[in-house]
């Protein structure tokens, strides 16, 4: 189950990141794109400006020759003084033409320096000689003025064409950038809306899968939950915490289980691992430990026999089990007790609280012989069992709580068996944080204190 | 049936150059010597080799060949003596133009021929 929700949001992830990419290179190629036909947009204002500056350069020219010819026949020097202002404001406008232009149409850039020399050189060979002497109208002179009027005519006449050829052809150019944009865009929101049907139908697909591990793992909890059965003379509490904190089952067991009036089965177990997987395991622990115990009255036996049917059952040499059993007389409040392996055990008495040792190894990894305890509680004692994610669990700067830890919590908390758990599993979760790493099941069982032992 | 297509085809060809090669004035036609550029006196050249070199030299060149040219006033009159479509090139031209060779018929210079530009010369219509 854990593979497939890993390639799961892996899936998810590579999808998503995918849509973003294509999202960028979207959004990027649009600013491209509008950054291409602002640029042609701008480069058809020149030109137009070009056009519009050309002729308010020509029509200059022609005053310029009309107030000649104006004071030529009136010799008025009105003319003379308004056909200089036509020849000043004739080369600002050629000055802004060529600003406008900037260089970027060479053949109209050559064209416009043409048509400027030949104005040029019209004043110099035709303008002035006339200025100077007004009454002598040689053939020669008109001639040449006609010479720069059919080439000045023809001049901007090119500059025109070519104006207009460069502005037809950025009219096209812009069109095929629009096209171009058109197509690009609905090839993106094609992209995009295909993307996101997959990712829909992916999501879909991961809600149903993830729909149907709640459903399992309800199922789980409900089937392999830790429970404990109330015990004559006692007070039973129980906490549990799963590192998988959504699932609420984990690789921890205990269980409390009344074998006949006055015997209970007292067990506490934690698998290597954690999770749905470890959670299956548990149920097995429960019931075949139960099984075991109903007919053998010794928890030495138990755990060898447990030991023998764990390595043949699960066949995991990486699976190994560390378990406590009890058999607690509820009558003599005698308890005697295996623990493989499982050092979270503890006893409280009035204040003092003890260690109980272990009597053998874990369970699954070799065929030992274990060893057994029995230990008798007063009224008042509390049997602490845990599991190691009480011990383990680290705080911020990564020191494990221990066993003496552990003792010292279990020596400052409150007397009822149901607080002390609790008190317990709420102190693991402020030093290891809100998230709990290990899985951590926690049972006391408390003798009453009018409870009196019977030999 | 096949020769016919082929002379149908061969008209029809023969047709269009004649009409792309058409002249826009002809032979005797009387006609008004006026320029379309912004002076429109006219410009009339001794021969019609001078006349396209003209058109198709730099100014500089153009220039030069001023002296073989005679300038008469917009309005001048004429008679076609000959027309030669498309003769006259020049790079600022958007097509050829024709070369039109004229006895002038008014003015100082009555009955002197000159070579003219197609386009400066237009049909006389009488009223």
């Amino acid at each position: 189950m854990r593979s497939v929700s890993f390639a799961s949001v892996t899936g998810t992830m590579l999808l998503t990141a995918f849509l973003l990419l294509s999202l960028g290179f979207a959004v990027e190629g649009s600013f491209e794109t509008r950054a291409e036909i602002a640029n042609t947009f701008s480069r058809q204002g020149q030109i137009q400006k070009a056009q519009i500056d050309l002729e308010e350069l020509l029509r200059l020219q022609i005053d310029e020759e009309n107030l000649l010819r104006g004071y030529l026949l009136t010799r008025d020097p009105f003319y003379d003084a308004e056909y200089r202002t036509a020849s000043a404001g004739y080369d600002e406008k050629e000055n802004e033409i060529r600003k406008t232009l900037g260089g970027q149409l060479l053949g109209a850039d050559k064209l416009l320096a043409d048509y400027a020399r030949l104005q040029l050189e019209w004043r110099n060979t035709v303008a002035a000689p006339l200025l100077a002497h007004p009454r002598v109208r040689l053939e020669e002179l008109d001639k040449r003025n006609k010479l720069f009027s059919d080439y000045e005519t023809l001049t901007a006449a090119a500059i025109r064409r070519e104006l207009a050829g460069k502005g037809d052809e950025l009219e096209r150019s812009t069109q095929r950038q629009l096209d171009r944009s058109s197509y690009l865009r609905a090839a993106w929101v094609l992209a995009f809306g295909l993307l996101a049907i997959v990712l829909n139908a992916y999501r879909t697909r991961l809600n149903h899968e993830l729909e149907e591990e709640r459903a399992v793992t309800r199922i789980l909890q409900r089937a392999f939950r830790s429970e404990s059965t109330p015990l004559p003379h006692c007070d039973v509490g129980s906490a549990y915490l799963s590192a998988s904190s959504d699932r609420a089952v984990g690789g921890d067991v205990f269980d409390v289980y009344r074998l006949s009036e006055n015997q209970a089965l007292i067990l506490i177990a934690d698998i290597s691992g954690k999770g749905v997987d470890a959670a299956v395991l548990t149920a097995f622990i429960k019931f075949m430990v139960r099984a075991i115990a109903l007919r053998n009255s010794d928890p030495m036996a138990i755990l060898t026999e447990f030991n023998v049917v764990l390595s043949k059952a699960v066949g995991d040499p990486y699976i190994f089990v560390s378990m406590f059993v009890g058999l607690l007389n509820t009558d003599t409040f005698g308890l005697t007790y295996a623990s493989g392996g499982h050092d979270t055990a503890f006893v409280r008495r009035r204040d003092d609280v003890a260690q109980l040792e272990i009597t053998g190894p874990v369970l699954g990894v070799m065929e030992e012989p274990f060893g057994s305890e029995t230990i008798y509680l007063q009224p008042g004692d509390t049997l602490v069992l845990a599991t190691d994610g009480l011990t383990e669990v680290r705080n911020g700067a990564g020191e494990q709580l221990s066993g003496q830890g552990a003792m010292e919590l279990i020596a400052r908390a409150s007397r009822g068996a149901q607080q002390l758990a609790d008190e317990l599993a709420a102190a693991v979760r402020v030093r290891g944080g809100s998230r709990v790493r290990d899985d951590l099941a926690i049972l006391a069982i408390r003798v009453l204190d009018g409870a009196t032992p019977r030999a | 049936m096949r020769k016919a297509c082929a002379f149908l085809i061969v008209c029809l060809i023969l047709g269009s150059a004649t009409a792309l090669a058409d002249c826009r004035v002809h032979r005797g036609e009387h006609v008004v010597l006026y320029s379309t550029t912004d002076d429109p006196s006219v410009l009339m050249w001794d021969s019609r080799a001078r006349l396209r070199e003209y058109h198709g030299a730099s100014f500089d060149e153009a220039q030069a060949m001023l002296p073989h040219a005679v300038l008469v006033s917009p309005g001048t009159h004429g008679d076609v003596v000959t027309c030669i479509p498309g003769y006259v090139v020049s790079p600022l031209f958007a097509s050829p133009d024709d070369a039109v060779g004229v006895t002038i018929s008014s003015g100082p210079l009555k009955g002197t021929v000159r070579w003219v530009l197609g386009s400066d010369v237009r049909p006389r219509h009488k009223n």
